[in-house]
């Protein structure tokens, strides 16, 4: 069966570490900067971004998707619900099937691989991949102002109009070892030797992979450059006319298994056939894509992975996890793993409110409210809350104790449904007033006893009410 | 016709600060002490028939599973009834209700009220920061004490253009009235500029505009009405009071300027001791933060809506203003020890009404002074007393 893609999102964090600040600190140079994880942002909360872009381009609702395949090297939980987690904050419904693919920056490849034939096998009429990624090098190791983050998402359809459709696909596994981190290991290691990857584990694999798309007349690649060099070695062997993947290497360094479907979608902005390749783990695999017209949201992917704020060296080993205070954090008065958060497990991660029958009032979250708060009435049905509102009043809290990190702001918002919440906002406050639209977007509060957190922040968008 | 069924008699409290040497028990031994010495015509302790204790954050500061009968024993009164009232900011006010409720029943004639609470056992970070971490883990994350009245603050200075400066002259005012106080947690004055300069806490809310972190105790002693002149000759009453709730969480709010709380308790209030605001010669109200201050002189009908801010920086609310107000030093100088707030805020209305307020006291022309608490995540609580030193209304 033909697997179209009718829509794809990127999405990469805000923050930008340059190279040159991180070989200071290692008596190195460095060139380039990459996009790093604010301390609220992971592989989850990139993959949620990237989704909600996919599905938005696509025009799909959550609700048609069948299956999710997820790939990433760093799922939130070693073992626990991250594919849940993420299914649930994307309101995708109870029965959806698919994998999370994990292991290896292999993974975004191996979602899509997997994705592609649940279209075929016809077990799904429309899924949802996503590959996200935020790589966590050794400090001082070699590769570690290389290491970025990001994320991409395709919906694929049985059905649909006619954009872009899966073809050809190559793959190869090797039992060697690349960039690696043992079991219950956090910080990737280094490479063993630099030029022993090169010429002995890299090269000749992809090369092998890339050849054969080369094949076919290919208009533009997405090729892996873990180095900043390979990539262009590669580029040069294919004849590559267009590598679109050097264009997001370079704004948010490697995005690990993110980057080859980063690089995939930018090259859907126009007609043609684009190969796709992936590495990691001792695989490789290379997918051909037919765009017969630009897809939607492919455009999208240069502004979606813009950069913003410059971080500190410092500061990116915070948000890491690898710079901590000495001392005792403040416990959440609610443990992440009781009964609470079994309760307002769907409410908190897919912001649903209770809705009055009676005044059509929302009460949220429902879970502590069996009366509406503005009639008293006890009939309240589950809706899911508006994402886009106003600050109505703000503060910006300056004393915040471990683990919190001041500023930060809190919003209260009216929302467009009529719903009034109160919310974190992203950003030191500087650019929230009083009337400033906001769109939600899903961050982490909390991670603690190894569960993290997930819920709404509100954030700011450019421009002010009238 | 004000109530006038329950007479203070005694009121008292200890001097309010960080009182790393004192234990909670201490701390309401010395309350208990000062309430009895301050009886016209004596008092023996036994002579307590019933007493409630008012401690709000017992579980967090080192009173772990607190219940009615830690006093008793503190006090030397093992073994009376004694049951434990927490009711957020407001449960000194509101044990102080419950107890002359209890009085007017006729189940008890003498009953004590005390409040005590210890905020300086644990570190600042584990005390009031900690609320930071509690609550709802989304829509409550990040809420220290001041993200739920500075909103408040952002929102009346946008709406009726109330500035940092008004927002200040509470606080000064307050430190002005708190030098004068000996029971006071800080005793110096303080200038605009040192409120505007003071680093920022919570935008819009500077350090200046925050009352501190206070350990306290104080204790009141009332009387069936008919038994006053038992205890003195210079008899003050419970004129009124009401009480008022709302949603508790702050995205619940109808509005960002006003605390409908207080407005609604305190019309309770006057309705039952059959005055309105313009009798009330002064008034001791919440002011854990300036804004709250201004919110509360508007909410319980001193001042329009919206002029509260206004009214500050003129001197309306100074010692010879038009309404004196917190006339103690109130939250911002003489301390907020939860429990024994609204407790020691009823102390000093005894003390106006009695003429015993030393260079504080003002002018009690109607002869009733007003206490107010309100609190309870987004102000989802208050309570208002009215006391009153009439006897022609009984």
């Amino acid at each position: 069966m033909t697997v179209r893609v009718l829509g794809v999102g990127a999405a990469a964090p805000e923050l930008r570490l340059r190279a040159a600040d991180v070989g200071a600190a290692w008596g190195r140079g460095g060139r380039g900067e990459v996009a790093v994880c604010a301390p609220d942002e992971d592989t989850l909360t990139l993959a949620w971004q990237a989704a909600d872009r996919a599905l938005a381009a696509a025009g799909v609702e959550s609700g048609q998707i069948d299956a999710l395949y997820w790939g990433t090297s760093r799922p939130p939980f070693a073992e626990g619900p991250s594919f849940a987690f993420l299914a649930a904050s994307l309101s995708l419904a109870a029965t959806v099937g698919g994998a999370l693919c994990a292991g290896s920056t292999h993974a975004g490849m191996e979602a899509l691989a997997a994705g592609t034939d649940a279209i075929s096998a016809g077990s799904a009429r429309v899924a949802l991949v996503i590959a996200s990624d935020a790589l966590r090098p050794g400090p001082g190791t070699g590769f570690e102002a290389r290491c970025g983050a990001g994320a991409a998402a395709l919906v694929l359809a049985v059905d649909g109009p006619v954009t872009a459709t899966i073809g050809a696909r190559v793959t190869r596994t090797r039992p060697f070892l690349d960039r690696y981190r043992g079991d219950g290991e956090v910080d990737n290691r280094d490479m063993y030797d630099a030029r022993l990857f090169r010429e002995q584990i890299f090269l000749p694999v992809v090369r092998d992979v890339a050849e054969n798309l080369a094949a076919f007349d290919v208009r533009a690649w997405s090729l892996p450059d873990p180095d900043g060099r390979l990539g262009a070695v590669l580029a040069r062997d294919v004849r590559a006319p267009i590598t679109t993947s050097s264009t997001i290497y370079g704004a948010i360094g490697d995005a690990g298994a993110a980057a080859a479907l980063l690089g995939g979608i930018a090259a859907l902005d126009a007609a043609g056939l684009v190969a796709i390749v992936g590495t990691g783990g001792g695989r490789t695999t290379g997918v051909l894509v037919n765009a017969e017209t630009p897809v939607p949201g492919a455009a999208l992917t240069a502004d979606a992975i813009s950069g913003g704020r410059p971080a500190s060296y410092a500061e990116a080993l915070r948000a890491r996890g690898q710079l901590r205070p000495v001392g005792e954090t403040i416990p959440m008065g609610v443990p992440p793993e009781s009964a609470m958060f079994v309760r307002g497990a769907d409410e908190m991660l897919g912001l649903l409110g209770g809705r009055c029958v009676d005044c059509g009032t929302i009460s949220t979250p429902p879970s502590i409210h069996p009366h509406c708060i503005n009639c008293g009435g006890p009939k309240l049905e589950p809706v899911a809350l508006a994402r886009h509102g106003r600050v109505h009043t703000f503060v910006v809290n300056q004393t915040m104790p471990a683990p919190f990190v001041a500023p930060l702001p809190i919003v209260v918002l009216d929302m467009d449904d009529g719903a009034r919440l109160m919310l974190q906002a992203i950003g030191d406050g500087s650019d929230i007033e009083i009337g400033r639209q906001v769109a939600l977007v899903l961050r982490k509060y909390a991670h603690e006893r190894g569960v993290p957190v997930y819920g709404f922040k509100a954030q700011p968008k450019k421009e002010v009410a009238s | 016709m004000s109530w006038n069924k329950v007479a203070v008699v005694g009121a008292g409290l200890i001097k309010m600060g960080e009182l790393f040497e004192q234990s909670y028990e201490q701390m309401a031994a010395g309350a208990f002490d000062a309430a009895v010495a301050s009886v016209d015509k004596g008092f023996e302790p036994h002579q307590v028939d019933a007493a409630f204790v008012a401690t709000q954050r017992g579980t967090l500061w080192g009173q772990e599973g607190i219940g009615g009968n830690t006093i008793p024993t503190a006090i030397g009164l093992a073994g009376i009834p004694c049951t434990r009232i927490e009711n957020a900011c407001p449960s000194g006010s509101d044990a102080f209700r419950v107890g002359a409720m209890a009085v007017a029943s006729g189940v008890h004639d003498v009953v004590l009220v005390i409040g005590v609470e210890k905020m300086r056992d644990k570190s600042s970070e584990e005390g009031l920061l900690s609320r930071a971490a509690a609550g709802h883990p989304i829509f409550t994350r990040g809420e220290t004490a001041p993200v739920l009245f500075a909103p408040f603050a952002t929102r009346h200075m946008h709406e009726f253009g109330t500035t940092r400066e008004m927002l200040a002259s509470v606080a000064v005012k307050n430190h002005y009235n708190g030098a004068r106080d000996p029971y006071a947690h800080f005793q110096n004055e303080i200038t605009v500029d040192d409120v505007l300069k003071s680093p920022s806490v919570c935008h819009p809310l500077h350090l200046l505009d925050c009352c501190p972190q206070t350990d306290g105790a104080a204790a009141v002693l009332l009387v069936n009405a008919e038994r006053v002149r038992e205890f003195t000759d210079k008899p003050v009453y419970a004129a009124g009071f009401g009480v008022a709730t709302d949603h508790p969480y702050l995205h619940e709010k109808d509005s960002f300027t006003e605390i409908k709380v207080t407005r609604m308790a305190s019309q309770r209030a006057y309705a039952m001791a059959g005055v309105g605001p313009g009798d009330i010669d002064c008034a001791e109200v919440h002011d854990c933060f300036t804004i709250t201050e201004i919110l509360d002189i508007e909410d319980l009908g001193f001042f329009d809506k919206g002029d509260g801010g206004r009214a500050s920086l003129e001197g309306d609310t100074s010692l010879t203003g038009r309404i004196p107000v917190n006339t103690s030093g109130g939250l911002l100088a003489k301390g907020h020890p939860i429990g024994a707030t609204g407790v020691a805020q009823i102390t000093e209305c005894w003390w106006q009404l009695r003429g015993e307020a030393g260079e504080r006291q003002v002018e009690t022309r109607n002869g009733y002074a007003l206490q107010h608490n309100a609190g309870g995540r987004g102000s989802g609580v208050a309570v208002v007393n009215i006391l009153t030193n009439r006897t022609d209304t009984s």
